[in-house]
């Protein structure tokens, strides 16, 4: 069963064609990273995938009614907007919108995914406070866990790991990995390109705004590639049974 | 963890209450309590009652409906705005409302037909939302909408201002100048029916709004992927707003501050949420008007105050008080 399916989405901001006609399908239990250059079209594609962004072409989920597609896919955008000091708790608590009646309390199962989401993204003991006095990474963890809280089959996240210490960029990917252990989909952009061989299942590599790679981790990240789209010279080794990458040098 | 939302909404209802009852009971007629109270409802003593059920009564729920309008329209535009500092004023409502009446006054429609000038005023909101829907596209976000707003406002602050400049008389311009300061004094039934229909449905749709509201904290994007249809959930809006806005100023004139500051006020006490902040600002905003509507008789029973010149007084400190604490907080 697919998750996602693309068939020549194609995006266009003025003249400019930012996503290229692009096919692609997502099944469930993936972890895909969308990687590529700044501006390689990895935002506009996921968001003319959700139906946000005006675009030619199919995309399964654009083309649900809103409240159905809210129930079949989580979006996290790149921009962290909080716009009121409301508690992290009620924050997280927005993930369940799609689920509730208007004016509806919230069930038991929406407790317990609030609670769940919270945990995994070590947020809990900041549940009381307002969110907009949390540090930037802490507010970025508290987001995460509203789009988990969402429980949809598919997540949408843009660049989830940005400004995240160490720890937390790896408990973040782990959470995406859990999710896709259990048989639900994430598809999320990075630029870490060792986060990104470490824990997706797949990659799918974007340039200027058309896919040039698609598949496992160590087919797609290769010297060679990595070469011609970022114009980089790359270490690439392997430890833990996972790929590790650490870009070096531009090249010349 | 205890909600004190329930208790919050009681507490300001019989504030409300309170203030409502007070404003009947205070006037320039010297009535007793008893009098007052015996006139009002088993109509006892001819005058009593024409004072209490034609003067203060009127009054008294036109206070009450147009600040709840004023708080309920503040706290949905800051919401969907995502800005603490938007009121019902910004949309170019307000604006187009007065400049409907202004024209009434100028073109001396007012003097011949008794309701010229509400139904005017209300024609200037009803073309201000058409102007604002068309303008601010059917995609266009937030800011689209602030702009088409700000430029419908400077329009009509300007169209009424030739009328002011051009203005046959002094006469017409004097009622010119205190209609916009914005009063509710010598308001009677009719103006009520008039102006209720459209607050009622006006209120409809804000309430609707409401529950977007929530899901737009986390910005456009976010809220649109939650389900939310933006372009549903701003007609709302816009419509929400004309309709209770510009009924309000059609029978009562401009009235600042309200918008701007009942919101404010109850932010914290419901937990900053946009949707829980809707029912508590506009009974936040029918106490705020129903108390300066109170005061204006008190301190100057003889010298006709203006209601909006007063609420302009006290929220002007308040405004200062706002850009203290947010200093504060950015320190």
């Amino acid at each position: 069963m697919s998750l996602l399916t693309l068939r020549d989405l194609c995006v266009r901001l003025g003249r400019r064609t930012v996503v290229q006609p692009t096919t692609l399908e997502i099944g469930p239990g993936e972890l895909v990273g969308l990687v590529g250059p700044n501006g390689a079209g990895k935002s506009s594609l996921m968001r003319a995938a959700l139906g946000l962004l005006p675009a030619a072409g199919f995309s399964s989920l654009a083309a649900l009614p809103a409240p159905e597609r809210a129930r079949a896919a989580a979006w996290l955008p790149q921009s962290r907007e909080i716009a009121w000091p409301v508690s992290v708790e009620t924050l997280v608590a927005l993930g369940r919108h799609p689920r509730r009646a208007p004016g509806a309390p919230l069930s038991t199962m929406d407790r317990a995914a609030i609670a769940e989401a919270m945990a995994r993204m070590d947020v809990a003991r900041f549940a009381e406070r307002p969110a907009t006095e949390l540090s930037g990474g802490e507010q970025a963890r508290v987001l995460i866990a509203r789009a988990l809280a969402q429980a949809a089959p598919l997540t949408l996240a843009d660049e989830p790991a940005a400004g995240l210490d160490p720890a937390h960029q790896l408990a973040c990917m782990g959470a995406f990995a859990e999710l896709a252990a259990e048989g639900r989909s994430a598809v999320v952009s990075l630029h870490d390109l060792g986060l990104a061989a470490r824990f997706c299942t797949r990659l799918v590599m974007l340039h200027a705004g058309r896919v040039v790679a698609d598949g496992p981790p160590a087919e797609v990240l290769t010297a060679e590639r990595l070469r011609e789209v970022y114009g980089i010279e790359s270490f690439i080794a392997s430890a833990d049974g996972a790929l590790v990458i650490q870009p070096l040098s531009l090249t010349r | 963890m205890k909600d004190s939302y329930p208790l919050l909404l009681a507490a300001l209802s019989l504030l409300v209450a309170l203030l409502f009852c007070a404003s009947l009971l205070i006037g320039p007629a010297a009535l007793g309590l008893g009098d007052s109270l015996a006139a009002l409802l088993s109509g006892r003593g001819e005058a009593e009652t024409l004072v209490m059920r034609e003067i203060r009564a009127p009054r008294a729920v036109l206070g009450l409906m147009i600040g709840a309008t004023l708080g309920l329209s503040g706290a949905a535009l800051q919401g969907y705005l995502r800005n603490p500092l938007a009121e019902p004023g910004l949309l170019g409502v307000t604006g187009a409302a007065s400049l409907g009446a202004v024209a009434a006054i100028y073109t001396g429609l007012s003097l011949v037909v008794p309701l010229a000038l509400p139904l005017m005023a209300l024609g200037g909101a009803a073309l201000a939302s058409l102007l604002l829907l068309g303008l601010a596209g059917a995609r266009g976000g937030a800011l689209t909408l602030i702009l088409a707003g700000v430029a419908l406002s400077a329009l009509c602050g300007a169209l009424t201002a030739l009328a002011l400049n051009l203005s046959p008389n002094p006469f017409a311009a004097t009622e010119i100048m205190f209609w916009m300061m914005g009063s509710l004094a010598d308001r009677s039934w009719l103006h009520v029916q008039l102006a209720a229909p459209f607050m009622l449905a006006g209120w409809a749709a804000l309430a609707f709004a409401g529950r977007g509201l929530d899901a737009l904290t986390l910005g456009e994007d976010a809220a649109a992927s939650l389900g939310v249809r933006l372009d549903r959930l701003r007609l709302a809006l816009v419509l929400g707003t004309a309709a209770s806005v510009g009924a309000a100023t059609a029978v009562a004139g401009g009235i600042g501050f309200i918008g701007l500051v009942a919101p404010h006020l109850l932010r914290r006490a419901v937990g900053a949420r946009p949707a829980r902040l809707l029912p508590a600002a506009a009974l936040g905003g029918a106490a705020l008007l129903l108390a300066a509507d109170i005061a204006v008789r008190l301190i100057a029973p003889e010298r006709d105050l203006k209601l909006g010149v007063l609420t302009a007084l006290v929220g002007a400190p308040f405004f200062l008080r706002l850009v203290f604490s947010t200093r504060r907080r950015l320190a």
